[in-house]
């Protein structure tokens, strides 16, 4: 008979790098219970609330990395000095030091721990360098918590906010455990006043917080994770290997794995938070109904792409200007375009440089038929800003490339607008027009997933051989018979998706008082179906990678 | 209102009735379907572990001179079990399993000019030249020779094979195993016919620039003599045997076209050989379990060999298609089908080793866990079988590359050894597989030249 063992409970009370927390763990059904109660206890107290979330947010990132919670810990305890300098410091330039000091320690740790084995293959490749590469391994979540203590520094520094005066203040808000590991990026000055405001949340919050965290665990566990393991896996392992209907599949199941996954987590932080009594702005829209490529990057992943926005697009210069800095970035783009048409497409020098010169008039084309030298410079740093977005995803060359077809597609829309927006006047609200803008948007957008998620740029290149050449619907029927599941799957994900964006808010108001029963009577049918479906060995969460 | 108690209650409430469901179904061990895959205490109430029901062990015979008779062979079958040993069930391990062949190998090694061919059967598992390159390439290396062997007109994989460039018409058509065909099918299971059709291959395996080597056009029976073009020259070909191989050219040049304008001959491929060493032919064909072979025609077989035997020594590596469904356990239906087609092949090639490769090791998902399918053991029971009755050698993939759960650590090892359908080695893994194959036949060799000094 099975019996309960003691060192395997203790066991699980210590990080397992196998098994690092997620949601979808069981220990983390025990972690919140013991959390909400004493959360709940002291709610009226916030000092001592607030030590409570810290501590619970700081071991839940414990058991989701190890010893790697001594960098948040780290990068809250620098930033929130200098930011407390910074507001301090009347001295313009001495200002101008400690922020670029906030910059260059948070950039450093993110560069070191993410980019250097890349830079180092870079050198080794460019330069004949010989650098053995660094055992160094990916902390989750650096990019995130990064990138929310440089917009903290800066805010503090363009004096739009005035920072924390207490430290678990700061501290909770980096290490809020919810969204630590997978995000959405939190601004300080949404986050910090909800740190000291009554624990207050209505029927309709309680609701809503409820279906959030039920259908992203739905979109996560269920759906995310069946299509991942039992299809888009292998194909993406080894395109050559299955016919084109298959990879043509495969990039269709990757759209919807990476949205159910990203989103769904994504969801179920905010889902918690709101439970919490916080409030974390949307991530998602419903990105695969958007109508062109500029209306995707306004739904999809929406705390970076604002993030992005906000400190790095504007800073070069936005549309107004661009500075030498986006210039000499755009120069080494279109340098590297001549690059890899030569070393990756395998093209001629003379066709590189012509199709560099192709991508170059794409980007200039909009400033000629507006007359505006400005257009350029938005386009530049536009373009600036898909390539480093590209790159924050991971530290490889397929990231870049997945960034710069997002680039180079934004300059495109925008001629086609110049072109078109007035001579289609007429139709360009029609209905018809939307399905087929939306079809060959969400068609564009699979096609960079494909370099995306390829785990090189000539397996992305071998998918995209086998989708072109070796095509041949007269294997629907096995196809259809044999991944039925997955197909029903990805239908699923897909409909899911169609569902207008508020509908689910218009639901949720009918729902002003439901018996506690029909709540947990939904959750455990949840716990079934995900039973039904659970796959023992967890697949991580795409984005832990970043 | 404030809703906030709803989210303490609902917490609460709902990990009370899981935890007192899951601690019940955890203590008495009974199944619950689905729920026992979201046991909340699954990790701290341990069950008495079972047993691993395979052992493992390896070859490691140290070879010393013979004591024993040779003559008096005494077998023992259990010898399949082993790891890294290529095995004609003698009990006396201590002895060559393949003992024609290393003496042919022998000779090559002490200098003597011939030509050693093998053939290499599987399905997809060696497609695209995995594992064959690797074995080729040691083998050459430690024998002598080089070329790619036997390149087909055209195959699903011809991009991928970096071992040889194969480019194409698209007007080929392709007869094989899985077709009707109109003429005798080639060990590779297909053949081919052109019409005003082209192919232009290229062997990409050869390092030394100063072999010369032999490019053959392997074909079939046509009643009538048949022009065909080589590198845009024409060249009349007599295709009046049931298995030809013409020489098209004998040279430094790595690659050869070739048009064929008349329909009647059927083209098998072309093969790069030099004119003496050690050359390996890749027949892979996707999904099959080896029964398929039973539809060469015997007059084909039979004129393969008419100048003494075609291949030295034939690999057969099938199984990870016999094993198609996950809770599969009885075989018996391969044996009394694959039998007869290694019957066959002892019977028209008499002079030739044959080793017998069993399944490597292919994992389902059970209860969500990718384990070992089940029937492996007995399937590899039934490949020993067959061998062992046809008087065959047998050389234990599945132990080799680890045993049970082998293809599980080898997917998700970083960097990965094979796929994540957790069927096939990748090129990494095919690399360790053709090694290790490679290291066993020369232990073998190694016990032939200390017992024939």
């Amino acid at each position: 008979m099975p019996a309960f063992d003691l060192s395997a409970f203790l066991k699980q009370l210590l990080y397992d790098p196998k098994n690092p927390l997620l949601f979808n763990n069981g220990f983390f059904v025990f972690f919140f219970g013991v959390f909400i109660v004493l959360y709940y206890s002291f709610r009226n107290n916030y000092k001592i609330r607030r030590y409570i979330f810290c501590f619970f947010s700081l071991y839940f990132f414990y058991k989701a990395s190890g010893y790697f919670v001594a960098l948040v810990i780290l990068s809250a305890i620098v930033d929130f000095f200098i930011s407390n300098a910074i507001y301090k410091q009347q001295n313009a330039s001495r200002k101008k030091l400690l922020l670029i000091g906030s910059i260059i320690f948070n950039l450093g740790m993110l560069v070191y721990f993410k980019y250097t084995n890349f830079f180092i293959s870079l050198s080794n490749d460019l330069f004949s360098t010989s650098f053995h590469p660094l055992n160094v391994i990916l902390p989750i979540g650096i990019s995130f918590y990064t990138f929310e203590n440089l917009s903290y520094t800066v805010d503090v520094y363009r004096g739009q906010f005035v920072p924390a005066k207490k430290f678990s203040d700061y501290l909770l808000f980096l290490s809020f455990f919810p969204k630590l590991v997978m995000g959405p990026i939190v601004r300080a000055h949404d986050f910090v006043p909800q740190v000291n405001e009554p624990y207050v949340l209505s029927e309709k919050d309680f609701a809503k917080g409820f279906y959030l965290i039920l259908s992203g665990l739905f979109k996560k566990l269920i759906i995310s994770d069946f299509i991942t393991l039992n299809f888009v896996n292998y194909i993406f392992d080894d395109p050559a290997r299955y016919t084109g209907l298959e990879n043509l599949f495969a990039v269709y199941g990757y759209a919807a794995v990476i949205y159910c996954d990203f989103s769904g987590y994504s969801d179920i932080a905010i889902g918690i938070a709101k439970w919490l009594g916080f409030s974390i702005p949307t991530n998602f829209l419903s990105p695969y109904q958007s109508k062109n490529v500029s209306e995707f990057w306004r739904r999809w992943h929406i705390s970076l792409s604002s993030w992005l926005r906000d400190y790095l697009y504007i800073p070069l210069g936005g549309n107004k200007t661009a500075s030498l800095f986006s210039y000499v970035l755009g120069a080494v783009f279109f340098v590297g375009v001549v690059m890899f048409g030569v070393h990756l497409c395998h093209f001629k020098w003379s066709s590189s440089v012509l199709l560099s010169a192709a991508v170059l008039f794409i980007f200039i084309l909009p400033a000629i038929i507006t007359k505006e030298k400005k257009v350029l410079a938005t386009n530049v740093n536009l373009l600036n800003t898909m390539l480093l977005g590209g790159l924050w995803h991971g530290a490889s060359w397929n990231f870049i490339i997945w960034g710069a077809l997002h680039g180079v597609a934004l300059a495109v829309h925008k001629i086609w607008v110049l072109l078109t927006g007035i001579k289609l006047k007429n139709i360009n609200n029609t209905r018809w027009y939307n399905v087929l803008a939306g079809i060959i948007t969400f068609h564009f957008v699979c096609f960079c997933w494909v370099f995306f998620k390829a785990p090189d740029f000539e397996s992305g290149l071998a998918m995209l051989y086998q989708i072109s050449h070796k095509i041949d619907f007269s294997v629907w029927g096995a196809f259809f018979a044999n991944y039925k599941s997955v197909l029903g799957m990805i239908a699923i994900a897909l409909v899911l998706h169609l569902i207008p964006d508020d509908t689910a808010d218009k639901f949720l108001t009918r729902f002003t008082k439901v018996p506690m029963v029909a709540y947990m009577t939904a959750f455990f049918l949840f716990v079934l179906l995900y039973g039904y479906f659970k796959s023992a060995e967890p697949v991580l969460p795409i984005y832990l990678q970043f | 209102m404030n809703s906030n108690r709803r989210v303490m209650v609902f917490t609460l409430s709902s990990i009370t009735v899981y935890l007192v469901v899951s601690v019940i179904a955890a203590i008495s061990g009974s199944s619950m379907g689905p729920f026992n895959k979201v046991n909340l205490v699954a990790d701290i109430f341990k069950a008495p572990p079972k047993k691993n029901t395979i052992d493992i062990t390896e070859d490691t015979t140290s070879i010393a001179p013979p004591l024993t008779n040779k003559n008096t062979r005494h077998t023992d079958i259990t010898l399949y079990k082993r790891s890294n040993l290529i095995t004609n069930f003698n009990a006396d391990t201590t002895l060559p399993s393949l003992e024609n062949f290393l003496e042919k190998l022998k000779a090559l090694k002490t200098g003597k000019k011939r030509k050693i061919r093998i053939g290499y059967f599987g399905d997809s598992m060696i497609e695209a030249d995995l594992l064959t390159q690797t074995l080729r390439k040691l083998l050459q290396k430690e024998f002598g020779g080089s070329g790619v062997g036997f390149v087909p007109v055209t195959s699903q994989v011809s991009q991928w094979r970096t071992t040889a460039t194969d480019f194409y018409s698209d007007g080929w058509q392709d007869e094989n195993f899985k077709t009707p065909t109109t003429g005798s099918l080639f060990f590779s299971g297909h053949l081919f016919r052109g019409n005003g059709d082209w192919v232009e291959m290229g062997d990409k395996t050869i390092t030394d620039s100063t072999a010369v080597i032999e490019k053959s056009l392997l074909c079939g029976y046509v009643d009538q003599p048949v022009s065909i073009s080589v590198n845009n020259a024409p060249l009349p070909v007599k295709a009046n045997k049931k298995f030809n191989r013409i020489v098209l050219g004998k040279d430094l040049k790595r690659k050869i076209k070739i048009a064929v304008a008349d329909e009647r001959l059927p083209v098998y491929g072309i093969s790069f050989e030099s004119e003496s060493g050690v050359i390996v032919d890749n027949f892979s064909f996707r999904g099959i379990s080896g029964i398929e072979l039973n539809k060469i025609d015997t007059g084909f077989l039979n004129a393969v060999n008419t100048d003494g035997p075609y291949y030295d020594l034939m690999v057969f590596q099938y199984g990870v298609n016999v094993l198609y469904h996950p809770n599969d356990v009885n075989f018996g239906w391969y044996k009394s089908l694959f039998l007869p087609v290694i019957q066959k092949v002892k019977k028209y090639f008499p002079n030739t080793d044959v080793v017998m490769i069993s399944t490597a090791d292919r994992a389902f998902s059970y209860d969500g866990e990718y384990q070992s399918a089940k029937g492996i053991d007995s399937l590899i029971k039934v490949q020993a079988d067959i061998a062992y009755q046809t008087g065959c050698t047998f050389y234990n993939q599945f132990a080799t590359m680890g045993g049970k759960n082998s293809i599980v650590q080898w997917a998700d090892a970083k960097p990965s050894l094979a796929r994540k359908d957790y069927v096939h080695p990748n090129d990494r893994g095919c690399d360790i597989l053709a090694t290790r194959f490679f290291d066993a036949l020369m232990k073998d060799y190694n016990k032939y030249l200390t017992t024939n000094k």
